[in-house]
């Protein structure tokens, strides 16, 4: 099994939903707390697993803009789990799941360093690194309704751009998705192998006018014929 | 797989559901709780508005909770300090409750309209216009009047309901949609999940908007508008449409005024007024008969276009000749109307065409069986598929009103209006044209109104003027400066009760408005206003209450302060009296119940206002014998019957014997607890049948009338040319027999804007300023995850935005030599401010642009002293007047609103941008800092917030030792 | 990267600590350097203080230092760890030499010289290990090259050269004219191969900002990172030094690091100066290589930064 999360560009409005759910699941998780530094004042800043981004896409008028969520990608290659000294950084043997085992960890970032996805914050209260744990304390919670097994960042999502499942299913939603809409990998040229997809924005066909163009158009009321409608 | 550890102990935690509040979308939320904090807020899947999804402020719900700048009590201005100073001292609820009792006593006894109670983003305006009405001032209004009446008011004068929450477009069948403006909306998640769905269907969304920014973003085509064109834009469409006869024939002539008769004789009395016949009903010229027949017949054959003589000798014209005649004129062509908007000619004319190729060539049904307000039997409901959807931008603009009435007449050519596929209304609308409220204008001394405060004027007539014609309201609507003002303008209040004008008050209330800070147009002279004092030193507003639950900006300036709770702590009804949640398809209503216990000795709006009441001694509050009749908000909600059968609550009432019923019936006991059961909602699902055309579908109008939501089954005729508009035009050109106004500046008001069909013109702050001097448009927008949340010092949200930047044009600023993160001078007709400058691609190059309400004063809210918000981030409102630009004529004292709804006209704005001097930095002007009040908690510097120990995954240590660098277990 | 002083101090000084370990254990057990027992302690000692020093200062960057023991655990496949591994089993090894010298004198059987030997070996695997901590991320390619592991040997050997001379210069007639040539050398291969790595890094390569975000065909811009304020990924990411500083401080790096120091040693071979001008020498590479260092993390673009505007690193 190899757990992971679709991103449809597409779809996301960049609300940030998705950010606010995890804080809001995880600050009490199993990682939790997740400090707010300054909460009231001058650079408020936290630990958060999930941010969204926003870039512009081309030149004015050509442009468009994309709201880009980021997150952990659980990469299949995980070199921030291979750099950690203590092995508080692990990928889940059952689910591909990558953690941080915040009894094992030291915090020396050296994790951080590793990952090119921007995934991993520190924790300066617990000194510990934090990170997307794809809600390991939802998805295999039992007492849960099943629908409710999923991350909190894909069941709040308004727009449905994220998606949860097993990409070593073939026919899960997640692989079908990748399959048909050219998921794609952020800098795949590294070679860490990021689970996590992102569905490009989808092609648009043009809609004809011909059959609604009229050749000699109007230019004065004179030139309709009432037609005989009944109220 | 390792087994995993008990992470939720969830034998210790509740579930209970309720309403959200973190903004004006309403949706259903099931709360995770344990030793009274909240473990986690969700989306509740069963709930008609949200199903299942929250947004971003839905889910800071704790946040909010767990704000130190919750008012810890009742308080008073410290005697002796001054208004606007922060000294507050603590009082008793019975202190609070006696002082305000006794002061509005008075008031009620002698000039009602001596008390002005303005509500800002609250959800319970049913309630408090009932209180305002029983009190029997007309001096109520909520903060529509600033927001959304331009929207209200063009959809409920034209079709009967609106954009803004009124409607929605048919997303599970709409193939094409155009999205005007919107930032973010009432609709916040229903719009979120709507696009998704159109985006899977691979159905077009073309975003018109200055800015590409949030839904923008995600449009397949973006057309970068500029601000205050729209109008012009829409009607160009109908150009095109026209020119090219594609409109749906029969939509028109079945269910709008196009076929109707207007009266032809410019200059005269009675120009432009539909012809009617000796039973006042209009008349349209029947083809067979070739004679002119009462338009409201079926089976008649109408002639669509011409220019006939009546009986009578009157010469007439259809209504849609004259709409033809003015749009085929080559003012609304593509090419001219590029030069307006800045959308290229070829695009204008190719996004008409694909909207009429959707309509009319990708038409669709939906095969149920249905029966039209004649009893005439159809076995289907034909679709148009294209649908719209717009809001700020267009309604905050002083031509918004036609603007949407533009957009509105686009969707009707189409035959796109409540139809599959197209412009949805929402129960319990639609409504006839226009709803048949009129605002009250008479008031006496310990008497209730006989009408609510606010309604829908059809003629000059039901304005709420005097004799002389002088406004009696205190924020002038209905008055010659705002004749269909439905939301009132609450911009207005501070200005005018401080000038006396039209008369002083005593009594000011606000609710949930921030009248001193963002929501309020010239910020800095306001606040100055509210410590304006008289001659002999009395403050010129003399008693300011206000009733918040935070530490706002506009909490400093009370005199007493009334805490409220936040929405976890209290009962709550979202009506079918007032904005409920119903989706298209669905009617349906909600209530909000305690799940906390609130901290402090803070106690819910609704309950004070239902303890005011009884202690006032309001009619509908007081038993014959003069007793108290509702024990407390619970009981009022319960039992309380507007009209017999029709309560706050539609869900599991009681019929004659006892038996629960829906939508109507009498007061159920139980009822409260039935909601409870119900996840804290009810919802009535339309049948099939009365989903579509129900402007003329016979069974959703008996329904509806059976419900309360009409008040009567007769068809509602769309009003594509809108007689009341020439009513009021009429009286400014002298012709109209009844009341008219006797300044000039009025007459040339009515004459200018009020044309019976929608025309572009130009903002009013464009036409009384040198546009060259200031030539950039100046708009904002509250960003999705602040929108309508009213409390943005949301720690989780103000750390994804606690500065707003100037956005200008990246190659417009290289231009001007203006680099990125710079700081700039911005200056209007009204005021400079210093900003903070970032480019970007994704706006029209005249316009710049900000996050609205970003910036907040120092202190306020539990800020720290240096907060961002305070320091780097700005209020564009600085720069906007709430009074026209003065010019030296006659208005200069009228308001800087829509001249036909009062809408204020914070988007008309116009700037220069000049580079601020080197190491001129930091957001200007400043504020002082608001001191925290009394018994208010310290704002902390680190936050760990979570509802219980974590529970922590432990990694094995044989794994620690023996994994190599593969994953997997082979 | 935000050059942080504690891992500053912790490569400059272990990697010198070990270099004159390794200098001092193969020139003493091979014959090379005459030398008395109180030069091979001393020089020993000063150079496991250095290591033990830097060692410890590398755990003052360290957020929850209480678990730092747990680092020895993943040898398997982290760097850091091989390199916390190999630091600490360097000390048996180095200590039962110096207990030799202790107990034998300059003159020592083959067990110390042995273990002698295994030390050097295994401080030169410990700086490698250093140089392969950073030279291992594939995140920032300003690291990313077997010239990383080869500077840090580099420079660790030539600090540990002039360590040797200096001490070699308290030691009455000891003929220093083969260790200051040798160290010379490795001086100039230190400056030669930083030389190449300045060259190299000057290049821009690898990941962009479009293939950060996966839009390869037109301009990609940054519009908003979503948070005001910093965050731990701005703060540690996100330092990005001065133009000016660069190249002033790479000027520096290259007078005071390898120049200065090789002037100096020239004129202790040319009979110019005596061996003391080696203190100086040392003096003055420490600093030209602490702004080496310095450079090596300022210069240092993670690839996140490419999430947060940079259109390349």
């Amino acid at each position: 099994m190899r757990l992971g999360l679709v991103i449809d560009i597409d779809t996301c409005v960049g609300c940030h939903a998705c950010a606010t759910a995890c804080k809001q699941w995880n600050t009490s998780g199993t990682t939790g707390p997740l400090t707010d530094y300054r909460p009231y004042g001058e650079n408020p800043s936290g630990v958060w697993f999930n941010r969204i981004r926003h870039y512009e896409i081309g030149d004015y008028p050509n442009n468009k803009t994309i709201n880009f969520p980021m997150s952990c990608m659980h990469c299949e290659d995980a070199d921030c789990v291979t750099v950690c000294p203590t092995g508080a950084s692990y990928k889940r043997a059952e689910d591909g799941v990558v953690l941080v085992d915040q009894t094992k960890c030291m915090g020396c970032n050296y994790c951080s360093w590793a990952c090119p996805y921007g995934a991993r914050e520190l924790d300066r209260e617990s000194g510990t690194m934090k990170k997307c744990t794809l809600c390991i304390d939802r998805i295999y919670d039992e007492e849960l309704e099943e629908i409710d097994r999923q991350p909190a960042c894909v069941i709040t999502c308004p727009a449905h751009a994220r998606y949860f499942g097993d990409f070593d299913d073939p026919n899960s939603e997640v692989s079908k998705l990748v399959r048909e809409r050219a998921g794609m990998q952020l800098m795949p040229e590294l070679g860490y192998n990021p689970t996590n997809r992102y569905l490009p924005p989808r092609l648009t066909t043009p809609i004809p006018t011909d059959d609604v163009r009229k050749t000699d158009l109007i230019s004065s009321v004179k030139q309709w014929v009432n037609k005989a409608i009944a109220r | 797989m390792s087994a995993l550890p008990e992470f939720e102990n969830h034998k210790k935690q509740e579930i209970h559901y309720s309403t959200c509040y973190m903004c004006a979308c309403r949706c259903g939320i099931k709360v995770t709780v344990e030793d009274n904090k909240v473990r986690f807020i969700q989306g509740n899947r069963n709930h008609p508005i949200n199903k299942g999804v929250l947004c971003a402020k839905g889910n800071s719900g704790i946040m909010k909770q767990q704000s130190p700048a919750k008012l810890p009590g009742p308080m008073r201005r410290k005697p002796g300090t001054e208004r606007g100073a922060g000294e507050f001292e603590p009082i008793s609820w019975d202190e609070a409750l006696d002082t305000l009792t006794k002061r509005l006593e008075h008031i009620r006894a002698t000039d009602p309209k001596k008390l002005a109670f303005f509500t800002g983003r609250d959800q319970m305006q049913a309630l408090t216009g009932m209180w305002a009405t029983q009190f029997g001032t007309i001096n109520w209004a909520a903060h529509g009047g600033f927001c959304s009446v331009n929207m209200a008011a063009g959809g409920l004068y034209t079709m009967g309901h609106a954009f803004w929450e009124f409607g929605d477009p048919d997303w599970d069948r709409t193939k094409y949609f155009m999205m005007w403006g919107v930032a973010e909306d009432h609709a916040s998640n229903p719009i979120k999940i709507g696009l998704e769905k159109l985006k899977r269907r691979g159905a077009k969304f073309v975003g018109v908007n200055p800015v590409r920014t949030g839904y923008q973003a995600i449009a397949d085509e973006w057309v970068g508008v500029r601000p205050g064109t729209d109008a012009m834009l829409a009607l160009s469409f109908v150009h095109v449409l026209l020119k090219n006869d594609q409109f749906d024939w029969e939509f028109l002539i079945r269910y709008t005024n196009s076929p109707w008769l207007v009266v032809n004789t410019p200059g005269q009395k009675g120009d432009g007024l539909f012809y009617r016949d000796e039973n006042g009903k209009p008349m349209a010229w029947d083809m067979d008969k070739d004679a002119a027949v009462d338009a409201t017949q079926p089976e008649i054959k109408p002639a669509l276009f011409g220019e006939y003589t009546a009986p009578d000798g009157t010469p007439v014209k259809t209504a849609m000749t004259i709409m033809a005649e003015k749009y085929l004129d080559e003012q609304y062509s593509p090419e001219n109307a590029s030069k307006v908007t800045g959308v290229p000619a070829e695009t204008i004319e190719r996004l008409a065409l694909e909207m009429a190729h959707v309509a009319f060539k990708e038409t669709i049904t939906v095969d149920v069986e249905w029966t039209d307000v004649h009893g005439r039997k159809h076995d289907k409901f034909v679709g148009r598929p294209v649908s719209m959807h717009a809001m700020r931008g267009i309604s905050a603009h002083s031509n918004g009103f036609q603007a949407c009435r533009a957009i509105h007449m686009v969707q009707i050519l189409l035959g796109s209006v409540d139809v599959p596929g197209g412009h949805l209304a929402k129960p319990p609308y639609p409504k006839h044209i226009p709803p048949a409220i009129k605002p009250a204008k008479e008031m006496s001394p310990n008497t209730p109104l006989k009408s609510p405060p606010l309604g829908f004027p059809k003629a000059p007539e039901d304005l709420v003027i005097d004799a002389d014609g002088n406004p009696l309201r205190i924020d002038k609507a209905y008055s010659w400066d705002a004749p269909m003002a439905n939301h009132g303008l609450m911009h207005m209040v501070i200005t005018n009760a401080v000038k006396g004008d039209p008369y002083p008050i005593d009594t000011l209330i606000f609710f949930m408005a921030n009248m001193s800070w963002n929501s309020t147009m010239n910020t800095k002279e306001i606040q100055d206003m509210l410590r304006a004092k008289d001659e002999s030193g009395e403050y010129k507003i003399p008693f300011l209450v206000v009733a918040d639950a935070f530490h706002s900006e506009m909490v400093n300036f009370a005199d007493l302060v009334i805490p409220d709770t936040t929405y976890l702590e209290r009962y709550d009804t979202i009506s079918m009296l007032d904005r409920p949640i119903s989706e298209p398809d669905t009617a349906a209503d909600s209530i909000r119940q305690p799940i906390l216990k609130p901290e402090g000795d803070v106690r819910p709006w609704q309950e004070v206002l239902v303890e005011l009441a009884s202690r006032l001694k309001f009619p509908a509050f007081t038993r014959e014998d003069g007793s108290r009749k509702f024990a407390d908000y619970k009981d009022f909600i319960v039992n309380f019957e507007k009209e017999p059968g029709i309560g706050f609550l539609s869900g599991w009432r009681l019929d004659e014997n006892g038996n629960e019923v829906h939508l109507r019936g009498k007061p159920n006991p139980k009822q409260w607890e039935r909601y409870q059961e119900n996840q804290a909602f009810f919802a009535y699902h339309l049948p099939e049948n009365t989903r579509y055309y129900r402007f003329a579908n016979k069974d959703y109008l008996e329904l509806a009338k059976h419900a309360g939501w009409v008040g009567s089954t007769d068809p509602i005729i769309m009003e594509l040319y809108s007689e009341t508009l020439q009513k009021f035009r009429l009286a400014g050109m002298g012709l109209y027999d009844g009341p008219m106004p006797t300044q000039e500046h009025h007459k040339q008001r009515l004459r200018d804007y009020f044309t019976p069909l929608p025309e572009q013109y130009k903002p009013l702050e464009q036409s009384r300023i040198n546009e060259d001097e200031y030539p950039f448009h100046a708009v904002n927008q509250r960003p999705m995850f602040m929108y309508h949340s009213w409390d943005s010092q949301n720690v989780w949200l103000r750390q994804i935005m606690s500065q707003n930047f100037l956005y200008m044009n990246r190659q417009q600023a290289a231009e001007m030599g203006i680099a990125d993160k710079s700081w700039v001078w911005v200056e209007s007709h009204n005021g400079k401010i210093r900003v903070q400058v970032k480019l970007m691609e994704g706006v029209e190059p005249n316009t710049v642009w900000t996050w609205n309400a970003i910036g907040k004063q120092s202190g306020a809210w539990g800020l720290k002293k240096g907060a961002n918000e305070s320091t780097k981030g700005f209020l564009m409102n600085h720069l906007i007047s709430e009074l026209l630009p003065k010019k030296g004529d006659a208005n200069d004292n009228v308001t800087n609103s829509d001249p036909v709804t009062g809408q204020a006209a914070w988007y008309d704005l116009r700037v220069k941008i000049t580079p601020a001097a080197p190491g001129e930095e930091g957001s200007w002007p400043t504020f002082d800092t608001i001191k925290p009040l009394p018994g208010m908690k310290e704002s902390p510097d680190v936050l760990r917030y979570h509802a219980h120990e974590p529970v922590r995954l432990v990694r094995d240590m044989k794994d620690v030792l023996t994994r190599g660098e593969k994953w997997r277990k082979d | 990267m935000h050059p942080a002083f504690s891992v500053i101090f912790f490569t400059v000084t272990s990697g010198a600590g070990f270099g004159l370990f390794t200098l001092l254990a193969i020139l003493h057990v091979f014959g090379l350097v005459d030398m008395t027992q109180e030069t091979v302690l001393w020089a020993g000692i000063i150079g496991l203080v250095l290591v033990a020093v830097g060692l410890m200062s590398s755990t003052f960057h360290l957020a929850n230092p209480k678990n730092a023991w747990r680092a020895f655990f993943r040898f398997k496949t982290s760097w850091l760890s091989r390199e916390g591994v190999f630091a600490v089993l360097f000390y048996p090894f180095a200590l039962l030499y110096l207990l030799g010298v202790f107990l034998q004198g300059a003159e020592i059987n083959g067990f110390f010289k042995a273990m002698g030997i295994l030390g050097a070996i295994l401080a030169v695997i410990t700086i490698f290990s250093t140089g392969m901590i950073y030279g291992c991320l594939k995140t920032i390619r300003q690291w990313n090259t077997a010239l990383t592991p080869a500077n840090y040997i580099f420079m660790g050997l030539a600090l540990g050269g002039l360590l040797m001379v200096s001490a070699l210069s308290y030691q009455d007639g000891a003929d220093v004219m083969g260790v200051t040539g040798l160290t010379v050398t490795l001086l100039a291969i230190a400056a030669l191969a930083k030389a190449v790595y300045y060259f190299w890094v000057a290049k821009v390569t690898g990941p962009t900002i479009n293939t950060a975000t996966g839009f390869t065909r037109a301009a990609v811009r940054l519009l908003d990172t979503g948070h005001t304020a910093g965050t731990f990924l701005t703060e540690e990411f996100g330092y990005e030094p001065d133009h000016s500083v660069v190249t002033a401080l790479k000027t520096l790096v290259f007078a005071l690091g390898f120049g200065l120091p090789i002037l100096l040693l020239a004129l202790v071979l040319a009979g110019q100066a005596g061996p003391g001008m080696a203190l100086w020498a040392t003096v003055s590479a420490f600093l030209g290589i602490i702004a080496e260092r310095w450079l090596f993390f300022a210069e240092a673009r993670h690839v996140v930064n490419l999430y947060h505007g940079a259109q390349h690193t």
